[in-house]
């Protein structure tokens, strides 16, 4: 059965693009132009996967809005905010509210669906028993490739896809210098420095979260960053 | 003009009241001295006509002098005993004659200058021939004649026709010969004649006399008593009135000068020098008019005894008080009176009411001048303090800082300052509106790009002819240029926002820079990336990831101009108390108008080969160098071999803990 993926987005062309697109790709796609109407949806039966523009029609938050009910009725639902803001304010006030990424417009149609697919890939990964899982272990860090998990000291450190992915590809080869390119490219986003920067320091805010003392993400200034082993 | 110099200026014309109140005083102190004089000379003038009545007028013209002494002469020829007695003398001064009473007798002391001395004796026959004094004395009794030789110094005795012994002592001197004489007693109103004969070299005679013919007498004037005593009648209280002869000898005298101190003594101490060095008008010298001489020979005398009054100010010896003496002639010409009264030094002060006046008028003066330095200066601070704000309130970044000082204020100032505000509350307005339009403009354009991208993408999936592809490759291109305009507009804002929030750290500056230069390496390929870079760790205080970002634009903007075979020099060096990091290539040099505006937003000097390049890359190099108090550079290098940039650091400015 073809899984569905509901579109919230306020602009009739974006919605009908991205639709004929995830549509050729098998996916069911159900198209809402408001938050009101998607909520009525919503009620009725959920989706597999959301895309959510933050400013809906006329409400600014309204895409926050629809995230928080969502959320509270399907904390395992994924969640992909999509919107023409990208203020880093908005990325966390978006990831706080619990979504599993925030993509920037600018995203081509390739490098979503790239996203969609990882997302459900790690939905199906959570499903199937954790045993046979092939897992990247580096110091107190355990990095589940498949179910997209991170646990430092056995706790989760709870990372969005695009910081999975980084983190992923400085993990896989300690040591080693990752310049924004790559990590970009590992992280299928097109994004400036000054993104990949602020995404560096949110996933170090996460880990210090867990243990004040974690350092192991370092800056090469001019290079990139590396995962000290 | 500045405002300090106006109100310098405006404190200039301030200052000229306090003058002009001087002046005033001195004025004022001059009109009432004048006012004086006058009066004196009104009381001079009333006081003579009634001398005139009262006492007997001496005489006009020539006349002699008897002075009165307290110690007995000595006949001895020596003019000791007659010092400070002021003799008669003939016009031409050769003849001096003096007479003195010493209570016994009166005696005459005559000296005669004679160059040509033909000496002989008054008994010898040829005394005629010689040089000779011949005296006369006239008194009611008649006339008695005598004449004086001598051969050789030493005592005389001349005999009249009745035989009257006239003793006396005979004396050569340097320039001629001295005879001291006791004459017989002379009555009040008896005179006396005296002619020197002078034989010269080619036998003719010369005579001299005191400006009567030879043969005649001259009246005899003494202090007389009973003239003092009709003085004394007239004499104001505290004033001295002195008669004078019509050749200036003191005739009578009455009255003392009242020497009580005056009031602008009691003034005294520092204030009453002062008052006295700025306000006093000239005063003559006292010694012409001293109290016991037998002549008066002033100026002001001459003045009267030639018929018109005159008056005089002189100091009095004492300090703070000064004399004014008024002299008016006699009427029937013979002679002057004089009128001396001691007066305060300072009229004004003496005046009671004049003196609160100016003590008023200095104060007013005074707190109306500390007003207007009070009321200026502050006036100026507050226009100083607005105008420092008004020039801070606009920051070198082109942020604003308005911190307008009056704003309350109900006066002009407060009007300016609030029309300030309201200017600068504009132009930050628009300043903010420029500064976000970018990023407004990005955002905007985001959407309907998202359209173009999104439909570009689904059109691969569809089937089109190969010529139309090529349109969906060329428009995908575009798309994807305009993409990357969007990307830097909202990365200029984004470091604009990081900027913002940036904190300070202390690290090792050399480091950073090696670590990037090994990037670099790698980046810049084919072209030679040349290392000038310290040895030893350099401290610094800002910004690693901002500095490595700058750092990052700059090589990027240097790779985009360096030729495939060219060469990128990358240098840090300390510069005083910052730091200078400089990239340099050998690409081909700046455009001179474009020098000063290369780091400004949106502004570029590529030509159309790399035309999607919005000239954001060095904005964001120049706010990154002013967060860390700094500049950032453009300059052609000297041999013209290429381009550096450099950025000169501070460091930013530490927080205080």
């Amino acid at each position: 059965m073809a899984r569905t993926i509901a579109i919230v987005e306020d602009e009739p062309v974006i919605r009908a693009n991205y639709a004929d697109a995830l549509k050729r790709l098998g996916f069911e796609v159900w198209t809402h132009g408001s938050r009101p109407e998607a909520s009525r949806a919503f009620e009725l039966r959920l989706p597999d996967l959301v895309l959510i523009d933050i400013g809906l029609a006329d409400e600014p938050e309204g895409g926050f809005e629809l995230c928080r009910e969502l959320r509270s009725k399907a904390p395992q639902l994924p969640i992909i905010f999509l919107t023409a803001r990208e203020s880093d304010f908005d990325v966390i006030s978006g990831l706080r509210l619990g979504a599993d990424d925030y993509l920037t417009k600018d995203v081509s149609l390739p490098h979503l669906t790239a996203r969609i697919n990882t997302l459900f890939r790690r939905v199906d990964a959570l499903r199937r028993p954790p045993s046979a899982e092939a897992q990247v272990l580096q110091g107190p860090l355990a990095l589940a490739a498949e179910r997209m998990r991170v646990t430092w000291n056995g706790t989760e450190v709870p990372l969005t896809v695009t910081e999975f992915w980084m983190v992923h590809t400085l993990v896989r080869h300690p040591g080693h210098v990752k310049n924004r390119d790559q990590l970009m490219r590992d992280a299928q986003v097109v994004v400036d420095d000054a993104t990949i920067t602020s995404h560096v320091k949110r996933i170090r805010k996460k880990f210090i979260a867990i243990d004040p003392a974690f350092d192991a993400i370092e800056t090469v200034h001019g290079a990139g960053y590396r995962w000290k082993p | 003009m500045s405002t300090r110099l106006t109100l310098l200026l405006s404190l200039l014309v301030a200052l000229a009241l306090p003058v002009a109140g001087w002046q005033l005083v001195r004025q004022t102190e001059a009109l009432l001295r004048e006012g004086q004089e006058r009066a004196q000379l009104g009381a001079a003038q009333a006081l003579a006509r009634a001398v005139a009545v009262e006492a007997s007028l001496p005489p006009a013209g020539a006349t002699y002098y008897l002075h009165r002494v307290p110690a007995p002469i000595v006949i001895d020829g020596s003019a000791d005993d007659w010092s400070g007695l002021e003799a008669s003398r003939s016009s031409d001064g050769r003849l001096a004659v003096t007479l003195a009473d010493d209570g016994s007798a009166v005696h005459a002391l005559i000296e005669v200058d004679d160059a040509t001395r033909v000496r002989a004796d008054a008994a010898d026959p040829l005394g005629r021939r010689g040089d000779r004094i011949e005296l006369a004395l006239r008194d009611p009794r008649g006339l008695r004649q005598w004449r004086l030789a001598n051969a050789a110094p030493g005592p005389i005795n001349a005999l009249d026709e009745h035989g009257a012994p006239l003793r006396g002592e005979w004396q050569e001197t340097a320039g001629g010969y001295r005879v001291e004489l006791r004459l017989p007693p002379i009555a009040a109103d008896g005179s006396l004649g005296l002619v020197a004969r002078d034989l010269r070299e080619d036998g003719t005679e010369g005579a001299l006399t005191l400006g009567a013919e030879p043969g005649s007498t001259l009246p005899i004037l003494r202090a007389d008593a009973a003239r003092d005593q009709a003085l004394a009648a007239l004499a104001p209280d505290g004033a001295r009135l002195r008669l004078v002869s019509s050749d200036g000898w003191v005739v009578g005298q009455a009255g003392a000068l009242n020497t009580a101190p005056t009031l602008s003594t009691q003034a005294g101490g520092w204030r009453g020098l002062l008052y006295r060095l700025l306000l006093a008008p000239p005063a003559g010298a006292p010694g012409d008019f001293a109290d016991d001489r037998a002549r008066i020979d002033a100026p002001v005398v001459w003045q009267a005894l030639s018929g018109v009054p005159a008056s005089h100010v002189r100091a009095s010896g004492a300090s703070g008080s000064v004399v004014v003496s008024a002299a008016v002639p006699l009427p029937g010409g013979h002679g002057a009176l004089l009128l001396e009264q001691s007066s305060d030094a300072l009229l004004v002060l003496a005046n009671r009411g004049l003196s609160t006046l100016v003590a008023a008028t200095l104060a007013t003066v005074l707190v109306a001048g500390l007003l207007l330095t009070g009321f200026a200066g502050v006036q100026g601070l507050r226009i100083r303090r607005l105008r420092n704000a008004a020039e801070r309130a606009l920051r070198p970044d082109g942020r604003l800082d308005a911190h307008l000082p009056h704003l309350a204020a109900h006066d002009d100032l407060g009007d300016l300052s609030r029309s300030f505000a309201r200017l600068l509350g504009e132009v930050g307005a628009y300043t903010d509106y420029l500064r976000t339009l970018a990023s407004k403009l990005s955002h905007e354009l985001s959407t309907p790009l998202a359209i173009v991208r999104s439909s570009l993408d689904n059109l691969e999936h569809e089937r089109l002819p190969s010529e139309a592809r090529t349109y969906a490759l060329r428009a995908r291109a575009g798309a994807d240029r305009l993409a990357g305009i969007l990307r830097a507009m909202a990365e200029a804002s984004r470091v604009e926002r990081a900027i913002a929030g940036a904190e300070g750290e202390d690290f090792d500056l050399a480091a950073l820079a090696r670590g990037c230069a090994e990037a670099y390496r790698d980046l810049a390929a084919p072209r030679r990336v040349l290392l000038d870079l310290p040895a030893g760790p350099l401290a610094f205080h800002g910004a690693p990831d901002l500095i490595a970002q700058a750092l990052d634009k700059l090589i990027d903007n240097a790779r985009s101009f360096a030729p495939a075979d060219g060469w990128i020099r990358f240098a840090l060096a300390a510069e005083g108390e910052g730091v200078v990091l400089s990239v340099a290539n050998n690409g081909p040099p700046l455009p001179a108008r474009m020098q000063d505006r290369l780091f400004d937003s949106l502004v570029s000097v590529r030509d159309g080969v790399d035309a999607h390049h919005l000239g954001l890359g060095l904005y964001i190099v120049r706010l990154v160098a002013e967060l860390h108090r700094g500049e950032a550079r453009a300059q052609n290098l000297a041999d013209g071999s290429g381009v550096v940039f450099s950025l000169h650091l501070g460091g930013m400015p530490r927080r205080p803990l």
